[in-house]
């Protein structure tokens, strides 16, 4: 493995380190709205690790402009396709919290646990 | 070409809550022609594609029927539109009065979504598209409000978020490393890239995530709950249609971007197809098994699903022409055959409120054409010689004799008599049990409920006797994939 | 034992990663391929030919306008699962205070937010979207902006308050505009026998095409924008709605 290569790429791998965490805090916590929180926190992490592929050395926004050279700009793909995933990932959110909601409502309880126990009516 | 993009147009606008079943029924009947219309414009080697925004394809967004997405598209309209004619009598009794136009909404969206998945050639596109079917699908699982739906829904929320995450994630892998989003482009860039190890991990990626969303052994936990809670006309979408684009994906990544023959990736390529062929020949066993133990009919078909994605996989994955060609005719049986159980599922719940097995003695004398119609789709499951199950069950098993995997044809067989055990043991108590309940006469279900099912059964017999209809398209296509 | 086993689990995803990570193109470089291969023509050419001179809102809107549409199902799919999931409007309208305490929230709150509600969305609209296609911006962040907007006003003022404001009457049209401004421009082009979504009227040429193209993209951003917000707004109202059930919770007591 080439470190050195590791260490410019931080941004990568602190969004690894984030996709990781998000995963454990999904699978581990019982409680439904943590699980959220760790599924939002992996969406974060994705959405870094994206972004940081078009980055350009002393890039600028890309937008036309006196004195900015075409060349001096950010990747703009990146930055759409993460408009869009933004976008996709609030949706799934809203969802899901909307289940909460009717899961708390029906069960009286957030924790995984306790909803497995009582599943057969 | 504008034909291929109207295709998805009139859908669009489908969302007016007034006349909702005859104004989506349009909807669909009219996507339903379009799509059908290309049948004969597309063959293995030939394809339909349409710039979006007119950009060429590394700029801009291409959509590309080639034969797969054209099987699709037609297996999804058609069965689609058959259990859309279902849901307008079922549905009533199922859900609140008031969710109904919030119902054929979702119906529409995950029609159209599950549409533009098969057939778009942009991987960022595919994403998307499968966030909408995602979604959708989330919200029917538990639109019915009970709580055990709820709970099916939220762990099938949890795992394919995760999985369409992790998708993501493999997307800007493979952009990093190609610079590009269009399929047919990364593929040809992929041959002369620099960067081979960060697309094979991108490679595991795509098919752990795809694993997910078609439900294959080790994480097909989610699909027996989601499957059997959903109303009955929605088990059969998820089932016949919604793990079918986790199979699609699969099949696009294996096939279509990364390719098979390819030099600097074949060894990893190699051995992911054989993890997957093992999870598949694990899915059809245990599939099974879990099947023949349960007592409620619904979760009895979910499992069977998870073994003929098992079935599908494992010729996909086979290597060879005829497993292909087999895994993709397994893929028209098994859609028009579990849609076909689930909906005879539900009109035993619309009628009695029954889902115990045990309970359906003596069924088959009230209710004759329900009970037949459940008989030859499972005919079709089993794989019994004049189905489309069978041949299809017939050509992975040439397949795997083709490769030498011998051990692979004994999951196979092993399989179809597990499965003929799960599938006669109903069609036993059906028919040939509680004789003696005297002086029942015929008690049929609504004929909108009844046609849809019967099509259905028939369908699978149809395409068992006139298989040549489709086998020589799917050779050559087969053939072209494999390069052999 | 189950935490151990989750976490050796992510170790050995986290190595795979990371071996990826290794091998990945340096970040910051100008050689890499995401940087060599599609992008050039955007840049340099994105003015022209994408209509806008933030090339994001180019890609957005023009090279890739079909994702964007597919973004747009994505809301207005996950807004039909809310209500769905949810119950129906016109229940639960009788709180007078978004929590449940029915306390009304200070004076200083209430007047502030009656300041800046107007200016948030002179912002949102004129700023963010209207101009998103000259500077930073766009329909999407002017949408959330829009509903933003909404939302504290709604916690300063009350659900009923901003129910009463914009019924549900107002919305349903609004929520649609996204899709069908979309699919309206699209099929302008489609019917002048160009692609679809193209931004081209026929006998149109030179500099008039140009302001032609701005303007139909300008519609979009403005349908993605007030359509996103409401949809927003909607799926914030059903949730909030939903906060009034009584605690009792329909579990079979042991």
């Amino acid at each position: 493995m080439n470190f050195s290569r590791m260490f410019h790429n931080l941004n990568y791998v602190v969004s690894a380190l984030l996709f990781l965490m998000g995963l454990y805090t999904v699978v581990v916590k019982p409680n439904l709205i943590k699980k959220l929180i760790g599924l939002n926190i992996m969406e974060t992490s994705v959405f870094l690790f994206i972004v940081s592929i078009g980055m350009v050395e002393g890039g600028e926004a890309p937008i036309v402009a006196e004195g900015v050279k075409s060349s001096q700009m950010v990747n703009p793909i990146p930055q759409a396709l993460i408009l869009t995933g933004i976008v996709v990932a609030v949706s799934t959110t809203a969802v899901a919290l909307s289940l909460c909601l009717k899961i708390h409502e029906r069960y009286g309880t957030l924790n995984a646990a306790e909803i497995l126990g009582r599943g057969e009516p | 070409m504008p034909l291929a993009f109207a295709a998805l147009c009139p859908i669009w606008g489908m969302w007016r809550r007034k006349a909702c079943f005859p104004w989506s029924l349009l909807g669909v009947a009219i996507t339903s022609f379009l799509v059908w219309s290309l049948i004969g414009k597309v063959n293995a080697s030939k394809v339909v594609a349409y710039n979006v925004s007119g950009w060429r394809p590394p700029w801009g967004i291409q959509i590309r029927i080639d034969y797969m997405g054209l099987l699709m598209a037609c297996l999804i309209t058609g069965v689609g539109l058959m259990l859309l004619i279902y849901s307008w009598r079922y549905i009533v009794s199922e859900i609140k009065e008031e969710r109904i136009p919030y119902y054929y909404t979702l119906y529409l969206l995950i029609f159209t979504a599950m549409l533009g998945f098969s057939i778009t050639s942009d991987l960022f596109n595919f994403f998307v598209f499968m966030e909408i079917f995602s979604i959708t699908s989330y919200a029917l699982v538990a639109i019915s409000g009970e709580r055990m739906a709820l709970r099916a829904a939220f762990k099938y929320l949890l795992m394919g978020a995760i999985s369409s995450l992790t998708v993501l994630f493999a997307i800007a892998f493979l952009y990093s490393a190609t610079g590009s989003l269009n399929m047919l482009d990364i593929s040809s860039r992929l041959k002369s890239t620099a960067y081979l190890p960060v697309a094979s991990v991108a490679l595991i990626l795509f098919i752990a995530a795809f694993a997910v969303k078609s439900a294959l052994f080790p994480v097909h936990v989610w699909l027996p709950d989601a499957h059997s809670i959903a109303p009955s006309p929605v088990s059969a979408l998820l089932s016949a249609l919604v793990i079918k684009m986790g199979v699609l994906g699969i099949f696009r990544i294996l096939f279509t971007v990364y390719g098979h023959s390819f030099s600097g990736l074949s060894s990893t390529w190699n051995s992911i197809a054989g993890v997957v062929a093992w999870a598949a020949a694990l899915s059809i066993i245990l599939g099974s098994v879990m099947a023949i133990i349960q007592r409620d009919l619904k979760i009895m078909i979910a499992y069977s699903s998870v073994s003929q994605i098992g079935y599908i996989l494992l010729g996909i994955t086979l290597i060879s022409t005829r497993g292909m060609a087999g895994g993709l005719y397994n893929i028209v049986a098994h859609a028009m055959g579990k849609a076909c159980l689930f909906l005879v599922a539900g009109i035993f719940i619309y009628k009695h409120g029954l889902r115990r097995i045990e309970n359906l003695r003596g069924i088959g004398r009230t209710m004759p054409v329900t009970a037949g119609a459940f008989a030859l789709a499972a005919l079709s499951i089993v794989g019994v010689p004049p189905s489309a199950g069978f041949v299809a069950k017939w050509y992975i098993l040439w397949g795997c004799f083709q490769e030498g995997q011998y051990a692979f044809v004994i999951v196979v067989l092993l399989g179809s008599l597990l499965s003929a055990v799960y599938c006669f043991r109903v069609v036993y108590y059906m028919f040939f049990t509680g004789a003696g309940r005297p002086g029942v006469g015929l008690d049929e279900a609504p004929f909108t409920m009844l046609a849809p099912t019967a099509i259905l059964s028939v369908g699978t017999l149809f395409f068992g006797i006139f298989a040549t209809l489709l086998l020589p398209s799917l050779n050559n296509a087969a053939r072209v994939l494999l390069l052999k | 034992m189950r935490k151990a086993a989750v976490l050796g689990a992510l170790l050995i995803i986290g190595a795979m990663l990371l071996f990826a990570i290794g091998k990945m193109p340096a970040m910051n470089s100008r050689n890499a391929p995401d940087k060599t291969h599609v992008i050039p023509r955007y840049l340099e050419k994105g003015e022209e030919e994408g209509g806008a001179k933030n090339i994001v809102t180019g890609v957005i809107l023009n090279y890739r306008g079909y994702d964007t549409m597919g973004e747009v199902t994505v809301i207005f799919s996950a807004l039909c699962a809310v209500v769905a999931l949810l119950d129906r409007e016109k229940r639960g309208l009788s709180r007078s205070s978004p929590d449940a305490s029915g306390v009304r929230s200070s004076v200083i709150v209430r007047t502030v937010v009656r300041f800046a509600f107007p200016v948030i969305v002179f912002f949102a609209v004129a700023y963010m979207m209207l101009h998103g296609e000259g500077s930073p911006g766009g329909g999407f962040q002017g949408g959330a902006i829009l509903g933003a907007s909404v939302i504290v006003f709604t916690l300063a003022f009350g659900l009923p308050e901003s129910t009463r404001r914009m019924p549900l009457k107002v919305r349903i049209p609004l929520e649609s505009t996204a899709i069908v401004g979309f699919l309206a421009m699209g099929i302008i082009g489609l019917a002048y026998g160009v692609n679809f979504l193209t931004y081209l009227l026929p006998g149109v040429h030179g500099a008039m095409a140009q302001t032609v193209r701005n303007l139909m993209m300008t519609v979009i951003e403005v349908g993605i924008g007030i359509g996103g917000g409401v949809i927003f707004i909607s799926i914030v109202f059903a949730m909030m709605r939903e906060d009034k059930y009584e605690l009792q919770p329909d579990v079979p007591q042991p």
